[in-house]
């Protein structure tokens, strides 16, 4: 069986069987599951394809597995109080974590606590970021949503408070869940809240394009990857979906007509606590208190599968599967720092140097774009390679080639071995 | 010959004149004696064909070509002719705009003064009649003319001019400020003179003009001057309020903007139902949403200049600082001759004439505008800095030598020590505006000088507190003296408090002035407006201001503030709902913010706002109501008596059915039990006070209520018979529906929550202690335990006998009461769903009704009644099974009925019965059956 394009990703917070486990979207069989603990809601997030970070309910700590290690538990991360969300930047690089009413960032190359942002007046309920991780949208139970730039927020001295960009404040009700939609900072941000509305909103501007009025409190919200329609979930159990680019030719009025009963997808008993879209839009993932998770196809309406947790719900997404998640013998491209619990690293003498302050850029800023003379004649030298190797490399050649590249990456897989058990000698000696 | 000679003599014969006589007339003399008169002809022959004309028969074009006529007379005749033309004939004036407008523009500069005046009240009526946009093709034309007139070298044309800008400012003031290049530098060269290029630059500061003197107008220097300046104060008060408003731009810090959050994009706002319903159809990006909206604000920089391009508009610092230059020296120049004019009359500084006050308030109105005509919050704070630096000394020194001012009362020649005391109107001579009251002075000055105060570094604060110091004592002293000041002066006193807030940063300054204005907000019998205005500043200082400075955050006084509001709220109860409507806007984001002051006093409140007889939440309007429910969502605890409350806010049907929805909902979400406050260690709703109120919620009467309907023999009562065990009390039609959208709530809550048994169980208790020895119990109740119970009950779980009697007993009770109902199919249908619920989920119910109904004891009435019963369960096919498994109960039943009922001939009803009772038990055994019975 070939590897999954998509995986299912849920927690539960009895974590009786598991802490966190994962599934095919398609089927609903289960392929791995992470153990130990159990997670809070919406703080279940995947670090650049090699972590999964989850903060474990009502203790002040983040669990943290290496994706393709399932089984153990690999590292706890100790934070100063009960986090409450979690969300690592799309590009790896850092992670936010809502404690209490402040929003912490730490840098992933080095551990470093960069900022802790205390804008809300009460709990943090949810942190995303946008898909180019250059802004985040932080919700909290004082109704306000906080549309941050994080690059302000980093290069910001510390005489300065960061500000944030936007501040969303038009709920009058708690906000209990976040979306960003896609293209960066011209994303658009969708909004529930408690106070039985779904607000969308314009990253760029702050300003707010849509309101919808349920009869209900909602308790989650998505889009799906074209925008093209809304899903709420409802506290009642149902998940709403509104379509965004109605197409207002008088023919099809009748069709909308009857059609009324099409938009709710039935099926929860209890509140609606996560969603999510995958890919190409077709699959929509519902988690619930009422301990299921269900894959509805959006299309048709109906439930594909569901699968019964042993407590409610907290977290559920579908997300690209991992490289590392099927392959057992991987490793981390990087090592997870120590997590710093102070803002200012350099008085712990952490031997960082006098506040110097890295900064990584992402691997997707900024990139230009070659012009299309250089893609042809990356094209042509391509389609050059399969001949000049016919005519140039015979195969003994390749073979001599490969076995010698080989010998080399084990001598320096030796030399590595050795240098590292000689540094953990070091390290470890007692002094 | 001779006869000739004779006959020439006959011709020419002499006349003896003799004395004493009189000299005969000669023939053709003129007979004077005639008079003559002049004939005027002021109307012409015409007829009306031409078009319309005045009463003398003038045309539109007579009028226009007698205005250049050289006598005036015929001028000021053909101007007040075409006065009269146009009023009676208004669409005249769109027609020949063009050529009146131009004409009369042009007589502005008339030499005589009764002309020009005649064209200024022509110009006046004009105005009035054509819009602002009809008019701007001939602006450029009628401002030129004004410009004209204004650089005359004739004064009395100056002066007049200004009536003619007067007009202008009235009607056409955004118009008039686009032409502010030419027109600024006018009213200067009107009150002042080019310096000569030698003595320019002697004086340093000073700018390159001079006041000018001139005797020979008819009013004196000071009044001129004061007219010049009344009109540049409304010219730039109209460049400053005919700028289109550009997002972020606070006219007034803080006060009258709320959050910032007024933006171009209008949001699409949906209700849920219509959108269903393909009603209201969204369409919510542009372009498909690649490109976004043009509104979008997005930068690159968070902090990039605005670029250059605005230089030609007057809302640059630089463009500003170039006309305040001339203009600020010689308006501290008028202020030096109008302070030391009346030094002269008196010793005390601060006691001012009526007309120097004027003048000084001019001056200082003029300033305030200058700081305002940049719109942008950074070149706001260029400007700022830049009157900081250059004439920090000058105002110091000039402004704040005798301040506060008081007004001189020329007429008693009476001195008050205490200017502000003065309140008296001195009838100001003749000029214009010429009536200011010291206290508006005083308080203008204040503003002006407050903006010059930096913001924030601490060690400035010594540096103005020489100058500043008065400032705070004057304003604490204006505001908690006692007396009622009007809204327009409390609000500039509010920005200059809030601007010292904002800047000193010392929370000493910042009690002080808090504690100022708190008096004003307390005194009693305050105007709404003084009122809204002091709520709103308070609510504005903690919503926006709160976060970025601590010594606010700290204030005792807003705490105090905070913590007054619930108690205002209810004292306030229905009597002003606007004035509700903003209390509340301050507590639901206070509340939402966690603060503790106001959580605790609405805490102590709680039981008084929602109180369900005349608390808030019933009596306010329902947006108020609404933002009530959801203040609840951030109360720390509810306590039993809040819960009891509450219930019965739900039921009473004083505020909706939605939301009281919404208020269960809150409850439920605010229970540990809901599973939703994951984390959260305080507990705000027990367990049990959640049951109990869910329970209350769910009967909706309260036990005494219940009680003293035993007692009652109301009319709604319906007595209790075989049929119908229970003496059902029927309530309104309104109220039960009311009552059962709140028990659908109540059920989806309940039926979410862990533990369906252990739910049940302490549902059945509750039922069976406090419900099942009752002998009346209203419809609505009935109804409500029957939805209940069978959507809580749980498979494993067998319900007690005694709720099972009690059930069947209410179901009988429905069963004979839902065929008494004719008036609503809404609550027939609610009855019937409820009772069809219950006996068909909760096992052994049906037999134990059908083991209830004893035939035997039933009079000859009540025998259709049962039957109509029976058929009505026998026809529903989904009670089908259930009664096919009691089949021999309902046989014995039936044959009970059939051998009771002593009549002659079959009736309707027993016909209808057995009909039923046979296609129900269609089969062999019914076929048996059928046979036993015959």
């Amino acid at each position: 069986m070939s590897a999954p394009v998509e995986v299912v990703l849920s927690a539960d917070s009895a974590g009786q069987l598991f802490n966190c486990a994962v599934f095919d979207p398609h089927s609903g069989s289960e392929f791995l599951s992470y153990r130990g603990g159990n997670t809070s809601s919406r703080s279940l997030t995947v670090l650049s394809g090699e972590y999964i970070l989850g903060a474990q309910l009502g203790k002040n700590f983040i669990n943290v597995w290496e994706i393709q290690r399932k089984d153990q538990l690999q590292q706890k991360i100790v934070c100063p109080g009960i986090v409450t969300c979690l969300c690592a930047s799309p590009d790896g690089l850092y992670v936010l974590a809502g404690i209490a009413e402040a929003v912490y960032l730490w840098e992933m190359s080095t551990g470093n606590l960069l900022a802790i942002l205390s804008r809300h007046y009460q709990d943090v309920s949810c942190i995303r970021f946008t898909d180019d991780s250059s802004h985040f949208v932080s919700g909290g139970k004082d109704n306000l949503a906080l549309v941050w730039n994080l690059s302000s927020v980093v290069q910001l001295d510390s005489s300065r408070t960061p500000e944030p960009r936007h501040i969303l404040s038009r709920h009058s009700l708690p906000i209990t869940d976040i979306h960003c939609g896609l293209m960066g900072p011209q994303a658009r941000v969708a909004t529930a809240s408690l106070d039985q509305t779904v607000k969308v909103w314009e990253v760029s501007s702050g300003e707010m394009l849509l309101s919808v009025l349920f009869d209900v409190g909602i308790m989650s919200v998505t889009f799906d990857p074209c925008e093209y329609f809304l899903f709420c979930g409802g506290s009642d159990g149902n998940i709403f979906q509104v379509s965004l680019c109605s197409t207002s030719l008088s023919r099809d009025k009748t069709f909308q007509a009857d059609s009324d009963g099409n938009q709710v997808f039935k099926g929860h008993r209890n509140l609606v606590t996560c969603l999510s879209v995958s890919m190409d839009g077709t699959l929509l993932l519902s988690g619930s208190n009422d301990e299921t998770v269900r894959m509805w196809d959006v299309q048709s309406k109906q439930c594909i599968w569901s699968i019964n947790h042993k407590g409610p719900v907290t977290n559920a997404v579908i997300i690209p599967a991992p490289a590392n998640m099927f392959l057992a013998d991987s490793h981390p491209a990087v090592p997870l720092p120590r997590f710093s619990r102070h803002l200012n690293p350099s008085e712990q003498g952490d031997g960082t140097g006098s506040g110097g302050m890295c900064l990584r850029l992402g691997a997707n800023t900024q990139e230009p774009e070659g012009t299309y003379l250089e893609k042809s004649d990356e094209l042509y030298s391509l389609m050059c390679a399969v001949t000049d190797k016919s005519v140039f490399g015979d195969g003994e050649n390749t073979k001599v080639r490969v076995s010698e590249l080989e010998e080399e990456v084990k001598t320096l897989k030796k030399i590595n071995k050795d240098l590292y058990e000689f540094s953990t000698q070091l390290l470890t000696k007692p002094n | 010959m001779k006869s000739k000679k004779q006959k020439r003599q006959g011709d020419f014969q002499k006349i003896q004149l003799k004395v004493g006589k009189k000299k005969p007339k000669a023939d053709n003399a003129t007979d004077v004696s005639f008079r003559s008169k002049a004939i005027h002809l002021p109307e012409q022959l015409k007829h009306a064909d031409s078009g319309p004309t005045t009463h003398r028969h003038l045309d539109i074009k007579d009028l226009l070509s007698k205005l250049h006529h050289i006598n005036s007379n015929i001028k000021q005749g053909a101007l007040v002719g075409l006065r009269e033309l146009l009023s009676a004939q208004p669409t005249l004036i769109e027609l020949h705009a063009s050529a009146v407008l131009s004409e009369v523009a042009a007589l502005f500069t008339d030499k005589d003064g009764s002309v020009r005046a005649a064209a200024v009240r022509l110009l006046r009526f004009i105005a009035q009649c054509i819009s602002a946009e009809r008019v701007a093709p001939f602006f450029p034309l009628l401002s030129a003319h004004l410009t004209c007139a204004m650089t005359h070298i004739s004064e009395a044309i100056q002066e007049d001019s200004l009536r003619v800008l007067d007009v202008l400012l009235e009607h056409y003031p955004g118009l008039l400020s686009q032409r502010h290049t030419v027109l600024l530098t006018n009213f200067l060269e009107l009150i002042s003179q080019k310096r000569k290029a030698g003595t320019g630059q002697d004086k340093s500061g000073k700018g390159g003009f001079a006041l000018t003197i001139s005797t020979s107008r008819s009013i004196t220097a000071q009044q001129w001057r004061l007219t010049v300046l009344l009109r540049l104060g409304s010219f730039l008060q109209a460049v400053v309020e005919e700028r289109p408003l550009e997002e972020g731009v606070t006219s007034m810090i803080g006060l009258g903007m709320w959050a910032g959050e007024k933006g171009s994009v209008r949001p699409v706002d949906v209700n849920w139902e219509e959108h269903v319903f393909g009603k209201g159809r969204i369409q919510v990006f542009e372009n498909s949403g690649a490109v976004p909206t043009p509104h979008s604000t997005y930068r690159l920089r968070p902090d990039s200049k605005a670029g250059a391009g605005m230089n030609k508009e007057l809302c640059s610092a630089e463009t500003v600082q170039g006309f305040a230059g001339t203009l600020v020296p010689l308006l501290l120049e008028i202020w030096v001759e109008a302070a030391g004019g009346d030094q002269v009359q008196t010793n005390s500084g601060h006691l001012l004439s009526a007309e120097a006050m004027a003048l000084m308030f001019q001056i200082l109105t003029i300033l305030q505008l200058l700081r305002r005509l940049t719109p942008q919050r950074d070149q706001q704070d260029i400007l700022d800095a830049w009157f900081r630096n250059s004439y920090l000394t000058d105002f110091k020194h000039h402004f704040m030598k005798n301040f506060p001012y008081g007004l001189l009362e020329v007429a008693r020649h009476k001195k008050k020590a205490d200017g502000k005391k003065i309140r008296q109107q001195v009838a100001a001579g003749t000029v214009a505006g010429g009536n200011v009251e010291p206290l508006a002075l005083n308080v203008t000055l204040c503003q002006v000088m407050v903006t010059l105060s930096l913001r924030g570094q601490d060690h400035v604060e010594a540096e103005d507190a020489d100058w500043l110091g008065p400032i705070r004592i004057f304003i604490r002293d204006t505001l908690s003296n006692g007396g009622k000041l009007s809204s327009k002066h409390l609000a500039a006193l509010l920005e200059v408090v809030w601007r010292m807030i904002v800047t000193q940063r010392s929370r000493v300054v910042t009690d002080d002035l808090l504690q100022a204005v708190f008096v004003q907000y307390q005194q009693r019998n305050l105007a709404v407006n003084v009122r809204t205005l002091l709520l709103r500043f308070f609510s504005q200082l903690y919503i926006q201001e709160h976060q970025n400075h601590p010594h606010i955050a700290r204030s005792r006084i807003l705490a105090r503030w905070l913590a007054s509001l619930p108690v205002q709220l209810v004292q306030l109860g229905s009597r002003n709902p606007q004035l509700s409507a903003q209390l509340l806007e301050t507590i639901h984001p206070a509340a939402a913010r966690g603060n503790k002051d106001l959580l605790q006093s609405l805490q102590k409140n709680a039981c008084c706002i929602y109180d369900p007889q005349e608390g808030c939440v019933v009596v306010l309007p329902v947006e108020s109501q609404k933002r009530l429910v959801q203040i609840l969502h951030f109360l720390p605890a509810f306590p039993a008596e809040l819960l009891a409350c509450l219930s019965q806010v739900c039921n009473t049907g004083r505020v909706s059915a939605s939301l009281a929805t919404m208020l269960i909902r809150t409850i439920h979400l605010r229970s540990p039990l809901s599973g939703w406050l994951s984390s959260s260690q305080d507990v705000p709703v027990k367990d049990v006070d959640y049951l109990s109120f869910f329970f209350t919620t769910l009967t909706g009467f309260s036990s005494e209520m219940l009680r003293a309907l035993q007692d009652t023999d109301e009319d709604g009562l319906l007595p209790s018979s075989t049929l119908s065990p229970l003496s059902v009390f029927a309530t309104t039609l309104e109220q039960f529906l009311h009552h059962w959208d709140v028990v659908e709530e109540v059920c989806h809550c309940l039926d979410t929550l862990g533990s369906h048994a252990q739910c049940f169980d302490v549902i059945q208790n509750a039922i069976i202690k406090n419900l099942c020895g009752l002998v009346v119990v209203p419809d609505c109740v009935c109804a409500a335990i029957l939805r209940c119970v069978p959507r809580l009950l749980d498979v494993n779980f067998l319900p007690s006998d005694t709720l099972l009697h009690f059930l069947s007993d209410c179901c009988l009770s429905m069963l004979s009461l839902l065929l008494q109902l004719e008036q609503s199919a809404r609550k027939r249908d609610a009855v019937w769903e409820a009772c069809f619920a219950a006996l068909s989920t909760v096992p052994r119910l049906l037999r134990l009704v059908l083991q209830s109904l004893r035939v035997c004891d039933l009079c000859e009435e009540e025998l259709p009644v049962l039957a109509q019963i029976l058929s009505l369960l026998l026809q529903h096919t989904q009670l089908r099974n259930h009664m096919m498994a009691n089949a021999s109960l309902l046989q014995h039943i039936i044959q009970d009925l059939t051998h009771f009922y002593g009549g002659e001939t079959r009736e309707q009803w027993l016909t209808d019965l057995l009909y039923c009772y046979s296609v129900t038990l269609s089969g062999h055994r019914a076929n048996m059956g059928m046979r036993d019975i015959y």
